[in-house]
């Protein structure tokens, strides 16, 4: 049986042309942002052992991950994610490096998307990794670059978000319920669920917290949000947590003078291995985020080695998927197309070198007669034929 | 004016409740009333636009981000999941999911595992999941009463509204799952990249509500 020879499997696409260039020039523009701000280039195995994204069980569910098995019976998934690989790379070979490190990477990541939904389980990100200090300006350097990627992909029409999950976490500490109840309490504020979360919290009884909770998913907007969220709830570790990111959004609202720059503090998804501040990035057109990063100071001692981080990923498909939009036509045609007569092959092949020497896109004929070269370069849209044989002097143009 | 917000209402009865709430709430949704067979209609004076669907495809349109709004049941959401905010409980199209079956047979009784015809099997695994519980799971797509009378299935899982349906056919509620009724949903960035716009529009609705 080969019922599936013909078609790929679902989620995942083949890109053609005119969907390579752009997104090559992506990537280009991408690598660039992150070359010249002194990050190196990290490339690591598509395939990783299970245990690498089994730290915590919470952060990766195991039915997104596509799993295989190894020779020795070992449990292998693709990759879901970067970071994850990135952490074991630095508590291992990377243990006694100088720090800070700067770290990308440009590779795919995999996860299993309920089936019919039009998601990619192959997706293309990049990112960037700063391990090794948890400084302010080490946050302002992450959230500059993101800023930095997100202008060069769109035209200026872009909104980055921060957030910190330390005010909600300060929250959560004060409640005195179960596991799962506050499980479901994240999970409502994260679908901002206003009437259910209100329903729930109601169930808990009235206290401060619970009040301010309730209010936590309408908590993003601009710097107003801040005075309201101090005025919902307030103690020293909460109030440090909002100066602290306050004085950041006002520091990157300085420096971006064109995308839009909000807080929204009900950002608290469950895979989060984030302690701290926390971003996203949208673009206009695209129903999800295209960047998302933030501040993961415990994750990498869980490998062994105790060393704060930040960083962020970019989804490079979808940034493709919204420029790809403007149907622009991207594939050149070449600009010569090079005819050998019989036993001047090698000539020919000289001769077009030169010609590529100096950037010129040079293709051979492949056909047997003039006439048929011909043909084909008008359909190609080649402007130049170049004819070596005994009496080659010089091209000939087609018209 | 600004590119109009893009609303996905559930045709039929939730279509209806909402353009009544819409005039509640002063606007004129004459486009919407004589529609014709057109699928997409503007209400100008709210600078809406109005998408019609099925109510699977209500969720699919917002979670791509193609409509930045919709109005949906809370059956379907439970039934589809995915990644949206679930900002109003707008109080209308209210019933309940039940789990139900023969009457005077003891559901649980016995130790054989039961069979379960439903047209919702997200909403059914995820409430006998919830119990620990194995069950198998038969997806029926029209009148769900049938399976048990034709002992296809021990018992359904279905929307109740009044439950004359099931009394008509010998069958009983046998346990409550979850309440039921029409929520305003959110795409993610939309209400992010429009976040005054679309607060207006969910503020406006719920002073519409009371």
């Amino acid at each position: 049986m080969r019922n599936y020879y013909l078609i790929t499997p679902e989620g995942t696409k083949d890109l053609l042309f005119d969907e390579c260039i752009i997104r090559r020039e992506i990537e280009g523009k991408i690598h660039n942002i992150f070359k010249t701000r002194g990050y190196c280039e990290l490339i690591t195995p598509g395939l990783e052992y299970y245990d690498v994204f089994n730290v915590n069980s919470r952060y990766f569910p195991q039915e997104s991950l596509y799993k295989l098995i190894d020779n020795r019976g070992r449990l292998l998934v693709l990759r879901p994610d970067s970071t994850m690989p990135i952490a074991r790379v630095v508590a291992t070979r990377l243990k006694d490096a100088a720090l800070p490190l700067r770290l990308y990477y440009n590779q795919c990541v995999y996860t299993i998307n309920p089936s019919l939904t039009g998601r990619s389980d192959q997706i293309a990100q990049m990112g960037i990794e700063l391990i090794g200090s948890s400084s302010k300006m080490a946050d302002l350097e992450v959230i500059s670059t993101a800023i930095d990627v997100l202008s060069a992909c769109s035209d200026d029409n872009f909104s980055l978000e921060i957030g910190d999950v330390g005010y909600f976490k300060e929250m959560m500490c004060l409640l005195d319920v179960g596991d799962d109840v506050k499980e479901n309490i994240r999970y409502l504020i994260e679908m901002k669920n206003y009437p259910a979360l209100n329903d729930l919290i109601d169930s808990l009884g009235d206290n401060r917290v619970n009040s301010a909770l309730k209010q936590l998913p309408r908590l993003f907007g601009g710097e107003e949000v801040f005075e309201k969220a101090s005025e919902l709830f307030s103690n020293s570790k909460t109030d440090e947590i909002l100066s602290n990111l306050k004085r950041l959004y006002k520091d990157i609202s300085k420096l971006n003078s064109k995308g839009r720059i909000t807080v929204d503090l009900g950002m608290v998804n469950r895979t989060d291995y984030y302690t701290g501040v926390i971003i996203k990035g949208y673009l206009a057109g695209y129903g999800e985020e295209v960047l998302s990063g933030g501040r993961y100071d415990k994750l990498i001692s869980e490998f062994g080695y105790d060393v704060p981080a930040t960083g962020f990923a970019v989804n490079v498909n979808a940034i493709s998927a919204l420029i790809a939009k403007d149907n622009k036509k991207r594939t050149k045609p070449c600009d010569v197309i090079v005819f050998a007569g019989a036993g001047f092959e090698i000539k020919a092949i000289k001769l077009a070198n030169k010609m590529r020497a100096k950037g010129k896109v040079v293709e051979m004929a492949l056909c047997d007669d003039l006439k048929s070269v011909r043909e084909y370069a008008k359909e190609k849209n080649i402007s130049e034929i170049v004819i070596v044989d005994e009496d080659y002097s010089g091209g000939e143009k087609n018209v | 004016m600004s590119k109009p917000l893009r609303i996905a209402l559930t045709k039929g009865r939730l279509e209806k409740d909402t353009v009544g709430l819409l005039e509640k709430m002063g606007f004129d949704c004459t486009a919407v009333r004589e529609k014709g067979r057109k699928l997409i209609l503007q209400i100008k004076d709210a600078n809406l636009e109005v998408v019609l669907a099925k109510a699977a495809d209500v969720i699919t349109y917002v979670e791509h981000g193609v409509c930045d709004l919709g109005v949906v049941g809370k059956d379907t959401i439970m039934e589809m999941n995915g990644n949206f905010y679930e900002v109003v409980d707008l109080g209308f199209g209210k019933c309940r999911f039940a789990l139900a079956g023969k009457k005077g047979v003891d559901f649980y009784g016995g130790y054989g595992v039961k069979t379960i015809a439903t047209k919702y099997p997200n909403v059914a695994r995820s409430f006998f999941e919830g119990k620990g519980m194995d069950v198998e799971i038969v997806k029926i797509e029209g009148s769900v009463e049938l399976a048990p009378l034709l002992d296809l299935a021990n018992g359904i899982v279905d929307i109740v509204e009044t439950g004359s349906t099931l009394k008509e056919n010998g069958l009983e509620v046998k346990e409550e799952i979850a309440n039921i009724s029409a929520r305003l949903i959110v795409n993610m960035v939309s209400l992010k990249l429009r976040q005054k716009e679309i607060e207006d529009l969910i503020r406006r609705i719920e002073e519409n509500l009371q």
